[in-house]
Protein backbone atom coordinates (compact mmCIF):
# COMPACT_ATOMS: atom_id res chain seq x y z
CA UNK A 1 0.00 0.00 0.00
CA UNK A 2 1.53 3.32 -1.02
CA UNK A 3 1.59 6.34 1.21
CA UNK A 4 -1.05 8.20 -0.76
CA UNK A 5 -3.45 5.27 -0.83
CA UNK A 6 -3.00 4.77 2.91
CA UNK A 7 -3.66 8.42 3.44
CA UNK A 8 -6.68 8.29 1.15
CA UNK A 9 -8.26 5.50 3.15
CA UNK A 10 -8.68 7.94 6.04
CA UNK A 11 -12.33 8.96 6.42
CA UNK A 12 -12.83 12.69 5.88
CA UNK A 13 -14.73 13.19 9.14
CA UNK A 14 -11.78 11.78 11.09
CA UNK A 15 -9.42 14.09 9.22
CA UNK A 16 -11.56 17.10 10.19
CA UNK A 17 -11.39 16.07 13.85
CA UNK A 18 -7.63 15.58 13.84
CA UNK A 19 -6.88 18.83 12.07
CA UNK A 20 -9.26 20.91 14.18
CA UNK A 21 -8.35 19.51 17.61
CA UNK A 22 -5.60 22.15 18.15
CA UNK A 23 -8.24 24.92 18.16
CA UNK A 24 -9.98 23.88 21.43
CA UNK A 25 -6.77 22.36 22.78
CA UNK A 26 -4.72 25.55 22.52
CA UNK A 27 -7.64 27.54 23.88
CA UNK A 28 -7.85 25.22 26.87
CA UNK A 29 -4.10 25.51 27.48
CA UNK A 30 -4.52 29.27 27.33
CA UNK A 31 -7.22 29.25 30.02
CA UNK A 32 -5.04 27.17 32.36
CA UNK A 33 -2.02 29.39 31.67
CA UNK A 34 0.08 26.86 29.79
CA UNK A 35 0.97 29.06 26.82
CA UNK A 36 3.86 31.02 28.32
CA UNK A 37 3.96 34.58 29.71
CA UNK A 38 1.89 36.08 26.86
CA UNK A 39 -0.93 33.55 26.22
CA UNK A 40 -3.05 35.98 24.20
CA UNK A 41 -0.37 36.74 21.63
CA UNK A 42 0.58 33.05 21.56
CA UNK A 43 -2.98 31.93 20.80
CA UNK A 44 -3.57 34.69 18.26
CA UNK A 45 -0.34 33.92 16.41
CA UNK A 46 -0.74 30.15 16.64
CA UNK A 47 -4.23 30.17 15.05
CA UNK A 48 -3.03 32.62 12.40
CA UNK A 49 0.07 30.58 11.61
CA UNK A 50 -1.90 27.32 11.39
CA UNK A 51 -4.42 29.04 9.12
CA UNK A 52 -1.57 30.11 6.86
CA UNK A 53 -0.04 26.62 6.88
CA UNK A 54 -3.33 24.94 5.93
CA UNK A 55 -3.95 27.54 3.25
CA UNK A 56 -0.52 26.75 1.79
CA UNK A 57 -1.22 22.99 1.97
CA UNK A 58 -4.54 23.51 0.15
CA UNK A 59 -2.71 25.37 -2.59
CA UNK A 60 0.00 22.69 -2.81
CA UNK A 61 -2.43 19.83 -3.47
CA UNK A 62 -2.92 20.57 -7.14
CA UNK A 63 0.82 21.04 -7.95
CA UNK A 64 1.61 17.92 -5.87
CA UNK A 65 -0.71 15.92 -8.10
CA UNK A 66 0.58 17.49 -11.27
CA UNK A 67 4.33 17.31 -10.61
CA UNK A 68 4.77 14.58 -8.02
CA UNK A 69 1.75 12.37 -8.82
CA UNK A 70 0.67 12.47 -5.17
CA UNK A 71 -3.10 12.50 -5.19
CA UNK A 72 -4.66 14.26 -2.23
CA UNK A 73 -7.39 15.89 -4.29
CA UNK A 74 -10.19 14.34 -2.24
CA UNK A 75 -8.82 16.10 0.88
CA UNK A 76 -8.53 19.53 -0.60
CA UNK A 77 -11.96 20.74 0.44
CA UNK A 78 -11.45 19.50 4.00
CA UNK A 79 -8.02 21.12 4.38
CA UNK A 80 -9.23 24.35 2.79
CA UNK A 81 -12.15 24.57 5.22
CA UNK A 82 -9.87 23.74 8.13
CA UNK A 83 -7.69 26.70 7.08
CA UNK A 84 -10.82 28.86 7.08
CA UNK A 85 -11.81 27.73 10.60
CA UNK A 86 -8.32 28.56 11.91
CA UNK A 87 -8.55 32.00 10.36
CA UNK A 88 -12.00 32.53 11.92
CA UNK A 89 -10.53 31.48 15.30
CA UNK A 90 -7.60 33.85 14.76
CA UNK A 91 -9.99 36.75 14.13
CA UNK A 92 -12.12 35.79 17.15
CA UNK A 93 -9.07 35.97 19.42
CA UNK A 94 -8.24 39.38 17.97
CA UNK A 95 -11.77 40.74 18.34
CA UNK A 96 -12.95 39.15 21.60
CA UNK A 97 -9.73 38.94 23.59
CA UNK A 98 -7.09 41.22 22.05
CA UNK A 99 -9.13 44.38 21.48
CA UNK A 100 -11.83 43.34 23.95
CA UNK A 101 -14.85 43.74 21.60
CA UNK A 102 -14.05 47.39 21.03
CA UNK A 103 -15.69 48.59 17.82
CA UNK A 104 -13.71 51.84 18.12
CA UNK A 105 -10.36 50.05 18.03
CA UNK A 106 -11.59 47.79 15.24
CA UNK A 107 -12.63 50.72 13.07
CA UNK A 108 -9.46 52.68 13.75
CA UNK A 109 -7.36 49.57 13.02
CA UNK A 110 -9.23 49.08 9.74
CA UNK A 111 -8.47 52.65 8.74
CA UNK A 112 -4.90 52.99 9.89
CA UNK A 113 -3.20 49.62 10.28
CA UNK A 114 -2.03 48.19 6.97
CA UNK A 115 -1.47 44.70 8.36
CA UNK A 116 -5.02 44.58 9.68
CA UNK A 117 -6.43 45.89 6.39
CA UNK A 118 -4.49 43.20 4.48
CA UNK A 119 -5.63 40.51 6.90
CA UNK A 120 -9.23 41.71 6.77
CA UNK A 121 -9.36 41.54 2.98
CA UNK A 122 -7.71 38.13 3.00
CA UNK A 123 -10.55 36.94 5.22
CA UNK A 124 -13.25 38.61 3.06
CA UNK A 125 -11.76 36.92 -0.02
CA UNK A 126 -12.01 33.54 1.66
CA UNK A 127 -15.70 33.80 2.61
CA UNK A 128 -17.10 32.95 -0.87
CA UNK A 129 -14.68 30.02 -1.06
CA UNK A 130 -15.85 28.65 2.27
CA UNK A 131 -19.52 29.14 1.31
CA UNK A 132 -19.08 27.24 -1.96
CA UNK A 133 -16.98 24.39 -0.54
CA UNK A 134 -19.87 21.93 -0.54
CA UNK A 135 -21.59 19.61 -2.98
CA UNK A 136 -24.71 21.74 -3.10
CA UNK A 137 -22.81 24.80 -4.36
CA UNK A 138 -20.84 22.62 -6.74
CA UNK A 139 -24.06 21.24 -8.26
CA UNK A 140 -25.73 24.67 -8.53
CA UNK A 141 -22.77 26.61 -9.91
CA UNK A 142 -21.30 26.53 -13.36
CA UNK A 143 -17.87 24.84 -13.01
CA UNK A 144 -16.15 27.84 -14.59
CA UNK A 145 -17.70 30.19 -12.04
CA UNK A 146 -16.83 27.81 -9.24
CA UNK A 147 -13.21 27.59 -10.42
CA UNK A 148 -12.99 31.34 -10.66
CA UNK A 149 -14.26 31.78 -7.10
CA UNK A 150 -11.75 29.25 -5.85
CA UNK A 151 -8.84 30.93 -7.59
CA UNK A 152 -9.43 33.75 -5.04
CA UNK A 153 -7.31 31.52 -2.83
CA UNK A 154 -4.23 32.94 -4.55
CA UNK A 155 -5.33 36.48 -3.72
CA UNK A 156 -5.97 35.43 -0.12
CA UNK A 157 -2.53 33.87 0.28
CA UNK A 158 -0.78 36.97 -1.11
CA UNK A 159 -2.79 39.20 1.26
CA UNK A 160 -2.08 36.86 4.18
CA UNK A 161 1.66 36.98 3.52
CA UNK A 162 1.47 40.79 3.35
CA UNK A 163 -0.45 40.73 6.63
CA UNK A 164 2.40 38.70 8.16
CA UNK A 165 5.20 40.86 6.69
CA UNK A 166 3.53 44.12 7.74
CA UNK A 167 3.13 43.10 11.36
CA UNK A 168 6.70 41.85 11.73
CA UNK A 169 9.51 43.98 13.09
CA UNK A 170 12.21 42.24 11.03
CA UNK A 171 12.61 39.46 8.47
CA UNK A 172 12.66 36.36 10.64
CA UNK A 173 13.42 32.81 9.49
CA UNK A 174 9.70 31.95 9.55
CA UNK A 175 8.84 34.93 7.41
CA UNK A 176 11.40 33.93 4.76
CA UNK A 177 10.11 30.36 4.88
CA UNK A 178 6.42 31.14 4.35
CA UNK A 179 7.09 33.87 1.79
CA UNK A 180 9.40 31.50 -0.12
CA UNK A 181 6.78 28.75 -0.28
CA UNK A 182 4.11 31.24 -1.36
CA UNK A 183 6.31 32.55 -4.18
CA UNK A 184 7.07 28.99 -5.27
CA UNK A 185 3.37 28.06 -5.38
CA UNK A 186 2.57 31.27 -7.27
CA UNK A 187 5.28 30.56 -9.87
CA UNK A 188 3.89 27.06 -10.45
CA UNK A 189 0.40 28.54 -10.81
CA UNK A 190 1.52 31.24 -13.24
CA UNK A 191 3.34 28.62 -15.33
CA UNK A 192 0.13 26.59 -15.67
CA UNK A 193 -2.04 29.51 -16.83
CA UNK A 194 -3.18 29.68 -20.45
CA UNK A 195 -1.70 33.16 -20.71
CA UNK A 196 1.77 31.96 -19.77
CA UNK A 197 1.55 28.99 -22.12
CA UNK A 198 0.54 31.22 -24.99
CA UNK A 199 3.38 33.60 -24.16
CA UNK A 200 5.95 30.81 -24.13
CA UNK A 201 4.73 29.30 -27.43
CA UNK A 202 5.03 32.75 -29.00
CA UNK A 203 8.56 33.24 -27.73
CA UNK A 204 9.55 29.74 -28.86
CA UNK A 205 8.13 30.54 -32.27
CA UNK A 206 10.27 33.68 -32.28
CA UNK A 207 13.42 31.75 -31.51
CA UNK A 208 12.81 29.14 -34.19
CA UNK A 209 12.40 31.84 -36.82
CA UNK B 1 -2.92 50.72 47.41
CA UNK B 2 -0.90 47.73 48.48
CA UNK B 3 2.41 48.64 50.02
CA UNK B 4 5.06 46.18 48.95
CA UNK B 5 7.48 44.86 51.46
CA UNK B 6 11.08 44.35 50.47
CA UNK B 7 10.51 40.61 50.80
CA UNK B 8 7.86 40.74 48.07
CA UNK B 9 10.48 41.50 45.49
CA UNK B 10 13.39 39.70 47.08
CA UNK B 11 12.13 36.22 47.78
CA UNK B 12 15.57 34.85 48.62
CA UNK B 13 17.93 35.66 51.38
CA UNK B 14 19.54 38.89 50.39
CA UNK B 15 22.86 38.26 52.04
CA UNK B 16 23.32 34.89 50.35
CA UNK B 17 22.31 36.29 47.05
CA UNK B 18 24.63 39.19 47.33
CA UNK B 19 27.30 36.66 48.05
CA UNK B 20 26.34 34.73 44.90
CA UNK B 21 26.19 37.97 42.98
CA UNK B 22 29.67 38.85 44.15
CA UNK B 23 31.00 35.38 43.41
CA UNK B 24 29.55 35.54 39.94
CA UNK B 25 31.61 38.61 39.32
CA UNK B 26 34.72 36.76 40.37
CA UNK B 27 35.25 38.79 43.49
CA UNK B 28 36.67 37.26 46.61
CA UNK B 29 35.58 39.87 49.07
CA UNK B 30 32.25 41.46 49.79
CA UNK B 31 34.03 44.70 50.49
CA UNK B 32 33.81 45.69 46.84
CA UNK B 33 30.06 45.87 46.90
CA UNK B 34 28.35 48.28 49.17
CA UNK B 35 25.27 47.34 51.14
CA UNK B 36 22.10 47.61 49.06
CA UNK B 37 20.34 50.80 49.93
CA UNK B 38 16.64 51.30 49.51
CA UNK B 39 15.90 53.58 46.60
CA UNK B 40 13.91 56.74 47.02
CA UNK B 41 10.40 55.30 47.13
CA UNK B 42 9.19 57.36 44.18
CA UNK B 43 11.71 55.76 41.87
CA UNK B 44 10.20 52.30 42.26
CA UNK B 45 6.67 51.54 41.16
CA UNK B 46 4.22 50.06 43.64
CA UNK B 47 2.87 47.72 40.94
CA UNK B 48 3.26 44.01 41.57
CA UNK B 49 6.38 42.64 39.85
CA UNK B 50 6.12 39.86 37.29
CA UNK B 51 7.36 36.43 38.29
CA UNK B 52 10.99 35.49 37.64
CA UNK B 53 9.64 32.88 35.24
CA UNK B 54 7.87 35.49 33.13
CA UNK B 55 10.81 37.90 33.21
CA UNK B 56 13.32 35.26 32.13
CA UNK B 57 11.23 33.48 29.47
CA UNK B 58 9.82 36.35 27.48
CA UNK B 59 12.70 38.38 26.08
CA UNK B 60 13.58 40.37 23.01
CA UNK B 61 17.31 39.80 22.59
CA UNK B 62 17.82 39.30 18.85
CA UNK B 63 21.49 38.38 19.43
CA UNK B 64 20.10 34.98 20.43
CA UNK B 65 17.21 34.75 17.96
CA UNK B 66 14.05 36.63 17.10
CA UNK B 67 11.60 34.52 19.09
CA UNK B 68 10.72 35.56 22.65
CA UNK B 69 11.83 32.15 23.93
CA UNK B 70 15.17 32.05 22.06
CA UNK B 71 17.14 34.07 24.65
CA UNK B 72 16.18 31.68 27.47
CA UNK B 73 17.25 28.75 25.27
CA UNK B 74 20.52 30.07 23.90
CA UNK B 75 21.86 32.90 26.06
CA UNK B 76 23.81 30.54 28.33
CA UNK B 77 26.51 30.38 25.64
CA UNK B 78 27.59 33.96 26.37
CA UNK B 79 30.68 34.29 28.58
CA UNK B 80 29.98 37.08 31.04
CA UNK B 81 33.02 36.63 33.23
CA UNK B 82 35.52 38.20 32.69
CA UNK B 83 33.77 41.25 31.27
CA UNK B 84 35.49 44.38 30.07
CA UNK B 85 33.93 47.75 29.38
CA UNK B 86 35.68 50.17 27.06
CA UNK B 87 35.15 53.92 27.37
CA UNK B 88 35.56 56.39 24.56
CA UNK B 89 35.35 60.17 24.65
CA UNK B 90 37.01 60.32 28.06
CA UNK B 91 40.26 62.14 28.76
CA UNK B 92 41.62 59.86 31.48
CA UNK B 93 44.45 57.45 30.59
CA UNK B 94 42.71 54.29 31.70
CA UNK B 95 39.93 53.57 29.26
CA UNK B 96 39.28 49.85 29.79
CA UNK B 97 37.82 48.51 33.00
CA UNK B 98 36.94 45.06 34.24
CA UNK B 99 33.45 44.86 35.64
CA UNK B 100 34.55 44.42 39.28
CA UNK B 101 36.54 47.66 38.97
CA UNK B 102 33.39 49.45 37.87
CA UNK B 103 31.21 47.95 40.60
CA UNK B 104 33.72 48.74 43.31
CA UNK B 105 32.25 51.24 45.74
CA UNK B 106 28.91 51.53 43.98
CA UNK B 107 25.82 51.64 46.15
CA UNK B 108 23.90 48.64 44.85
CA UNK B 109 20.18 49.17 45.09
CA UNK B 110 16.88 47.76 43.92
CA UNK B 111 14.57 49.50 41.47
CA UNK B 112 11.17 48.13 40.58
CA UNK B 113 10.48 49.54 37.14
CA UNK B 114 7.71 49.18 34.64
CA UNK B 115 9.00 48.04 31.25
CA UNK B 116 6.93 49.05 28.22
CA UNK B 117 7.93 47.32 24.97
CA UNK B 118 7.39 49.12 21.67
CA UNK B 119 5.46 46.02 20.55
CA UNK B 120 2.65 46.89 22.95
CA UNK B 121 3.18 44.79 26.08
CA UNK B 122 4.49 45.59 29.53
CA UNK B 123 6.03 44.02 32.62
CA UNK B 124 7.16 45.09 36.07
CA UNK B 125 10.75 44.13 36.88
CA UNK B 126 12.72 44.35 40.14
CA UNK B 127 16.23 45.23 38.98
CA UNK B 128 19.38 45.36 41.07
CA UNK B 129 22.13 47.81 40.16
CA UNK B 130 23.09 51.47 40.40
CA UNK B 131 22.24 54.76 38.65
CA UNK B 132 24.31 55.34 35.52
CA UNK B 133 25.20 58.82 36.82
CA UNK B 134 27.21 57.22 39.63
CA UNK B 135 29.50 55.78 36.96
CA UNK B 136 29.58 58.84 34.69
CA UNK B 137 30.52 61.07 37.62
CA UNK B 138 33.68 59.01 38.16
CA UNK B 139 34.86 59.51 34.60
CA UNK B 140 36.65 62.48 33.08
CA UNK B 141 34.34 62.95 30.14
CA UNK B 142 35.10 65.35 27.31
CA UNK B 143 33.66 68.81 27.98
CA UNK B 144 31.75 69.06 24.73
CA UNK B 145 30.08 65.65 25.08
CA UNK B 146 26.34 65.93 24.46
CA UNK B 147 25.44 62.28 23.90
CA UNK B 148 26.28 58.86 25.28
CA UNK B 149 26.46 55.85 22.96
CA UNK B 150 26.27 52.23 24.11
CA UNK B 151 27.24 49.05 22.32
CA UNK B 152 26.32 45.42 22.97
CA UNK B 153 29.17 42.96 22.75
CA UNK B 154 29.70 41.44 19.28
CA UNK B 155 30.48 37.71 19.56
CA UNK B 156 28.80 35.68 16.79
CA UNK B 157 30.42 32.51 18.16
CA UNK B 158 28.58 32.93 21.45
CA UNK B 159 25.53 34.80 20.20
CA UNK B 160 23.96 32.70 17.49
CA UNK B 161 21.58 35.42 16.31
CA UNK B 162 24.54 37.59 15.28
CA UNK B 163 25.43 35.06 12.58
CA UNK B 164 22.40 36.29 10.65
CA UNK B 165 22.00 39.88 9.50
CA UNK B 166 18.67 40.37 11.31
CA UNK B 167 20.00 43.75 12.48
CA UNK B 168 23.16 45.70 11.72
CA UNK B 169 25.36 44.25 14.49
CA UNK B 170 26.57 45.20 17.03
CA UNK B 171 23.38 46.52 18.59
CA UNK B 172 23.79 50.18 19.47
CA UNK B 173 21.77 52.65 21.51
CA UNK B 174 22.20 56.18 22.75
CA UNK B 175 20.96 58.89 25.08
CA UNK B 176 21.48 62.60 25.47
CA UNK B 177 23.87 63.40 28.30
CA UNK B 178 20.96 64.87 30.32
CA UNK B 179 19.00 61.63 29.95
CA UNK B 180 22.05 59.58 30.89
CA UNK B 181 22.59 61.64 34.03
CA UNK B 182 18.97 61.41 35.15
CA UNK B 183 18.67 59.57 38.48
CA UNK B 184 16.13 57.13 36.97
CA UNK B 185 18.59 55.94 34.32
CA UNK B 186 19.89 52.74 35.77
CA UNK B 187 22.56 50.12 35.16
CA UNK B 188 21.24 46.69 36.08
CA UNK B 189 23.61 43.95 37.13
CA UNK B 190 21.04 41.86 38.96
CA UNK B 191 17.43 40.78 38.98
CA UNK B 192 15.15 39.71 41.85
CA UNK B 193 18.01 39.93 44.31
CA UNK B 194 20.14 37.58 42.23
CA UNK B 195 22.73 38.00 39.53
CA UNK B 196 21.35 39.04 36.16
CA UNK B 197 20.40 36.05 33.95
CA UNK B 198 22.08 36.07 30.52
CA UNK B 199 18.80 36.40 28.66
CA UNK B 200 18.11 39.63 30.52
CA UNK B 201 21.35 41.24 29.37
CA UNK B 202 24.04 40.01 31.76
CA UNK B 203 26.32 41.14 33.12
CA UNK B 204 25.75 44.87 32.59
CA UNK B 205 22.74 46.50 30.97
CA UNK B 206 20.96 49.79 30.77
CA UNK B 207 17.40 50.34 32.08
CA UNK B 208 15.54 53.53 31.16
CA UNK B 209 12.00 53.12 32.49
CA UNK B 210 10.37 55.99 30.57
CA UNK B 211 11.52 54.83 27.13
CA UNK B 212 10.47 51.85 25.03
CA UNK B 213 12.32 48.70 26.01
CA UNK B 214 14.65 48.55 23.03
CA UNK B 215 16.48 51.67 24.32
CA UNK B 216 17.52 49.66 27.40
CA UNK B 217 20.50 48.01 25.70
CA UNK B 218 21.79 44.69 27.03
CA UNK B 219 25.24 43.17 27.63
CA UNK B 220 27.11 46.44 27.13
CA UNK B 221 30.86 46.42 26.52
CA UNK B 222 31.42 49.89 25.13
CA UNK B 223 30.30 53.35 26.27
CA UNK B 224 31.24 56.46 24.27
CA UNK B 225 30.72 60.13 25.01
CA UNK B 226 30.32 62.24 21.91
CA UNK B 227 29.32 65.58 20.46
CA UNK B 228 26.99 64.30 17.75
CA UNK B 229 23.88 62.17 18.10
CA UNK B 230 25.10 58.58 17.84
CA UNK B 231 23.99 55.79 15.50
CA UNK B 232 21.19 53.81 17.11
CA UNK B 233 20.14 50.43 15.72
CA UNK B 234 16.33 50.50 15.47
CA UNK B 235 16.07 54.14 14.45
CA UNK B 236 18.51 53.40 11.61
CA UNK B 237 16.72 50.18 10.69
CA UNK B 238 13.45 52.06 10.24
CA UNK B 239 13.70 55.81 10.98
CA UNK B 240 9.99 56.38 10.35
CA UNK B 241 9.00 53.85 13.01
CA UNK B 242 11.64 54.25 15.72
CA UNK B 243 13.00 57.60 16.80
CA UNK B 244 16.16 58.46 18.70
CA UNK B 245 14.16 59.45 21.77
CA UNK B 246 11.54 56.67 21.72
CA UNK B 247 9.86 57.92 24.88
CA UNK B 248 6.78 55.94 25.86
CA UNK B 249 3.89 58.01 24.54
CA UNK B 250 0.27 56.82 24.12
CA UNK B 251 -0.47 59.78 21.82
CA UNK B 252 2.17 58.99 19.21
CA UNK B 253 1.42 55.72 17.45
CA UNK B 254 3.91 53.43 15.85
CA UNK B 255 3.10 53.84 12.13
CA UNK B 256 1.87 50.26 11.98
CA UNK B 257 0.18 49.86 15.34
CA UNK B 258 -1.36 51.83 18.19
CA UNK B 259 0.58 52.71 21.35
CA UNK B 260 -2.49 53.83 23.32
CA UNK B 261 -2.77 50.63 25.37
CA UNK B 262 -0.60 47.69 26.37
CA UNK B 263 -1.03 44.02 27.18
CA UNK B 264 0.07 43.34 30.74
CA UNK B 265 2.20 40.21 30.84
CA UNK B 266 1.04 37.86 33.57
CA UNK B 267 -2.64 38.84 33.35
CA UNK B 268 -3.50 35.70 31.39
CA UNK B 269 -5.69 35.10 28.36
CA UNK B 270 -8.56 37.24 29.63
CA UNK B 271 -6.49 40.06 31.09
CA UNK B 272 -7.59 43.60 30.40
CA UNK B 273 -5.39 45.97 28.42
CA UNK B 274 -3.77 48.75 30.38
CA UNK B 275 -3.82 52.38 29.27
CA UNK B 276 -0.29 53.39 28.39
CA UNK B 277 0.95 56.44 30.31
CA UNK B 278 3.06 59.30 28.98
CA UNK B 279 6.74 58.60 29.75
CA UNK B 280 5.51 55.29 31.16
CA UNK B 281 4.17 57.12 34.20
CA UNK B 282 7.33 59.14 34.94
CA UNK B 283 6.08 62.54 33.74
CA UNK B 284 6.88 64.15 37.07
CA UNK B 285 10.46 62.90 37.06
CA UNK B 286 11.44 63.34 33.41
CA UNK B 287 8.91 65.83 32.00
CA UNK B 288 11.40 68.69 32.35
CA UNK B 289 13.88 66.97 30.01
CA UNK B 290 11.43 67.41 27.14
CA UNK B 291 9.82 70.73 28.04
CA UNK B 292 8.75 72.57 24.89
CA UNK B 293 9.77 69.67 22.67
CA UNK B 294 7.37 68.58 19.93
CA UNK B 295 6.96 64.94 20.95
CA UNK B 296 5.22 64.07 17.67
CA UNK B 297 8.29 65.24 15.75
CA UNK B 298 10.92 63.92 18.17
CA UNK B 299 9.32 60.52 18.79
Amino acid sequence: MTFSSLFRSLPISLLYCILLIPIPLYFYWGTVNQLGPDPLRFLEHKYGELGLIFLLITLSISPLFKYAKINLMSYRRCIGLVAFYYIVSHICVYFFLDIGLSIDILLSDLQKRYYIIAGFFAFITLIPLALTSNNFALSKLNIKTWNRIHSFNYIAIVLSIFHFILMSKTWTGELYFYTGITIFILILKIKSTKFYKKLSTYSKADISK
Amino acid sequence: MKILKYSDVTPHNLYLNRRKFVEALGLTSLAFVATPTTAKPSYSTSAKPNTIDEITNYNNFYEFGTSKTDPAKYAHSLTTDPWEIIFDGVSQNKKRFDLPEILKGKAIQERIYRLRCVEGWSMVIPWIGFPLRDLINELEIDNNAKFVAFETVYRPKEMRGQKRATLDWPYREGLTIEEALHPLTFIATGLYGNELPNQNGAPFRLVIPWKYGFKSIKSINKISFMKEQPYTTWSSESPREYGFYSNVNPNVDHPRWSQATERVIGEGLFGERRKTELFNGYVEEVGDLYKGMDLKKYY
